[in-house]
């Protein structure tokens, strides 16, 4: 070898040193993204009338939820997920951990509790039907990355499961015997999402500080194209850069969802 | 006119050296290619001299097609389509020669037998055996959109989900080769699927390795568009800080970067992982059979008392809740429970429509929308963008929706019949219940993968399987025409 060479490669290795240090450096330092989504129109949930196991799912008043809306137009179930790219690893905060108990999707009184979810591959996630006496199949079969499923889930013998792969989207799991029964699901192998709640917040905590792409999706439209967030616009995946300064909160603030935007 | 003939003339002549050319080069014996070589000059001579006659256009090549629902759904716009066509070519190559990409396991032999033009060589052996027996139904591309697929019921399958139903693998899992060789014996008892039973061993594996092909091809197809959309696609100009990049009235340039693998070897890598992503089931299926245990297989010479016993806890489990096979194949198993379900197949056309439909509402509401701001005096720039962005797409969208055939509801099996579409040996049955159907909105009730729990145990299942042998001969207490109650929907 040439000293020429030589010195060559002792540059790449010391550039290659230089980088690991500084990304160890930058991903010590985490920070939060927080906001609010509001419905900008009028949503009547339409009313389900059950067409199986009509004695016990009538008992449960049950209403179509594609768009879930407070009485203040708060918007639930909207999926806010950190997308590095394809093939790119984030480094997860030292406090992050796995739930110790498996997450639960429960068939519970002719409806999935919850609607909507978030799991990360790190987590376990089980599958429960505590309707005593009703017949409940989860139907999985629009997973894309993972092991598609479609088991029955009997009382008292939950389905438990571990995912391996991120999903690009939240994922649509249904019940075949009753076909108004549906929920989604979001497997991610990092932590940083968050699904809206009842009050329309969502929050995601420890993210690693830097620019990072995050993903908007709905179930009533699929991704959030043109989502106007403050100042910013969501582009044609309805995903926005946002900086997350080291030990700051990015509050996005009320971020309006006219009916338009979902396709209404 | 007799310029464009000579044209014509010039362009068979040099297809028919080509394809001498490719026969000389692909067969083993020397002696034959001569034969085959005299052979053809004379047919092809004839050929040509009759095309300076009559005139007439050779039939172009066929040539696959892209999913339409997968292209208009991730957007990809045409040149991407052209890129991925491209791509696709170059990896799988075309219906008249197909290429078995060595990191996709299939074997060169078997798709060349199947594939191409069909015809019979001088020893009689059959070629192009996909298009003599399968494509008149399944379609060039696997599509399951052949010219007579649309007058059956059930539609034949589209390969390119790579789901397959009648298999003994696990829920998820690929069907093995020796799934998909029954499947070509026997047929598929109560559909249009014949037995091809009659063909030799190696042609019903020239044609299995094909359906292989077809399926990893499409799946790829859907894949690589889904890269497309999530990682390509044009975008703001960056430069070498991800600071845009303006022109002069200061607004960001746009750019398209190519999906070309192989001139950008990050995009290589790429498809090599979603090739590696594909084949992996493939791969893996062999160790995806499902095994019932040892010790739980029924004995062949139980008495008609062990028979009865099973029989009858078998009808507690088929009525019961933790089984739940009632609830779709109907309270005396005539498949007259739940059926306004769909199977994916159906799914993905219905869920297009629908999201089509959607759209076209929407638009409908955006320009009343826009009328009301107009009467206020407002801005409506950016809703009129809105507007003209979605009625573009709904212009994509329009065609495609209306192309498919009538979208039919998964009806349950009518278990009196004693007609076992994924075969009647008692061990096709016990897949299908422990597996449930693939596909189909058919759940399993046992292990849904190697060693994991199932809700059912396996005496449980071999239960279900004696109930439902037994179905057809048991007399229906409160008989019940058969006719589903959405029949004008299967009509259509």
């Amino acid at each position: 070898m040439s000293s020429n060479a030589f010195r060559r490669m002792c540059t790449v290795f010391a550039l290659g040193a230089a980088v690991a240090v500084s990304s160890t450096a930058a991903a010590a330092e985490w920070g939060t993204v927080k906001g609010k989504f509001v419905f900008k129109g009028d949503v009547k949930p339409e009313k389900i009338v059950p067409n199986k196991d009509t004695e016990y799912c009538s008992k449960h008043e049950l209403v179509d939820e594609s768009v879930v809306v407070g009485d203040g137009g708060e918007l639930a179930n909207v999926f806010v997920y950190l997308n590095p790219g394809r093939g790119k690893k984030l480094e997860v905060h030292p406090d992050v951990k796995p739930a110790d108990k498996p997450l639960v999707l429960d068939n519970h009184g002719c409806r999935f509790e919850p609607h909507a979810m978030t799991v990360w591959t790190a987590d376990k996630f089980e599958i429960r039907n505590s309707d005593e006496g009703i017949g409940h199949n989860t139907n999985a079969s629009m997973l894309f990355a993972n092991p598609k499923f479609n088991e029955q889930v009997t009382n008292g013998a939950p389905i438990l499961k571990q995912f391996t792969k991120s999903e690009s989207y939240p994922s649509k799991v249904a019940c075949n015997v009753h076909p108004w029964m549906n929920a989604y699901v979001l497997i991610r192998d990092n932590p940083y999402m968050a699904v809206s709640a009842a009050d329309g917040t969502f929050e995601i905590k420890n993210v690693p500080a830097g620019k990072h792409d995050f993903a908007f999706w709905h179930e009533a439209k699929g991704n959030l194209k043109d989502l106007k967030v403050g100042k910013d616009k969501a582009d044609r995946k309805g995903q926005l850069a946002i900086d997350v300064p080291a030990g700051k909160t990015v509050d996005l603030g009320v971020i309006e969802i006219t009916p338009a935007l979902l396709g209404k | 006119m007799r310029r464009r003939a000579a044209g014509r003339l010039i362009a068979v002549v040099a297809e028919a050296t080509q394809y001498i050319q490719r026969h000389q080069n692909n067969s083993t014996i020397p002696d034959r290619a001569m034969k085959l070589t005299s052979r053809y000059s004379v047919l092809f001579t004839a050929a040509t001299a009759l095309v300076a006659l009559v005139g007439c256009e050779q039939a172009p090549a066929p040539r696959f097609h892209l999913n339409p629902v997968v292209m208009v759904s991730n957007e990809i716009s045409p040149e991407y389509q052209q890129e991925v066509a491209n791509v696709l070519a170059a990896m799988f190559g075309t219906p008249d020669a197909p290429y078995a990409l060595p990191e996709s396991g299939l074997n060169q032999q078997r798709l060349t037998l199947a594939a191409g033009a069909a015809w019979s060589d001088k020893q009689g052996v059959d070629r192009g055996l996909y298009r003599k027996h399968c494509v008149h139904c399944h379609g060039i591309n696997g599509d399951g959109r052949g010219p007579t697929a649309r007058f059956l019921n059930p539609y034949p399958r589209d390969y390119r989900q790579g789901v397959f139903k009648f298999k003994t693998t696990f829920n998820p899992a690929k069907p093995t080769d020796a799934d998909l060789r029954r499947v070509l014996n026997n047929g598929v008892p109560g559909t249009s699927m014949p037995s091809f039973s009659l063909l030799t061993e190696s042609e019903v594996d020239a044609l299995l390795e094909y359906v292989k092909y077809l399926s990893i091809r499409g799946e790829m197809e859907t894949k690589l568009a889904q890269y497309v959309y999530d990682e390509l696609g044009e975008a703001e100009k960056e430069d070498e800080n991800g600071n845009p990049v303006l022109d002069e009235d200061g607004n960001p340039v746009m750019e398209r970067p190519p999906f070309d693998p192989a001139t950008n070897p990050e995009q290589g890598e790429v498809v090599k992982e979603i090739l590696t992503e594909v084949m992996a089931p493939w791969q893996e299926a062999s160790d995806q059979v499902i095994v019932p245990a040892e010790d739980g297989i029924p004995e062949d010479n139980r008495t008609p008392e062990e028979i009865g016993e099973s029989v009858a806890k078998g009808r507690e489990l088929f009525y019961g809740t933790k089984a739940n096979c009632f609830t779709c194949h109907g309270p005396t198993g005539l498949g007259d429970g739940q059926q306004n379900d769909y199977d994916i197949w159906s799914k993905e056309q219905k869920a297009f429509q629908d999201a089509t439909a959607q759209l076209q509402e929407s638009i409908v509401s955006q320009q009343k929308e826009i009328a009301r701001l107009g009467r206020e005096g407002k801005e409506t720039d950016e809703e009129e963008a809105k507007l003209a962005a979605d009625e573009a797409t709904l212009a994509l969208r329009q065609p495609v929706a209306h192309s498919f055939y009538p979208i039919r509801n998964a009806i349950p099996r009518n278990l009196r019949k004693g007609v076992y579409r994924g075969g009647r040996r008692r061990l096709d049955l016990y897949c299908r219940v422990s597996a449930g159907i693939a596909g189909t909105p058919m759940p399993g009730v046992g292990a849904a993968a190697p060693g994991a729990q199932g809700t059912l145990s396996d005496e449980e299942i071999w239960n279900v399987v004696d109930y439902v042998l037994n179905l057809p001969y048991e007399p229906a207490s409160n008989p019940q025409p058969a006719l589903p109650w959405n029949s004008d929907q299967i009509a259509n």
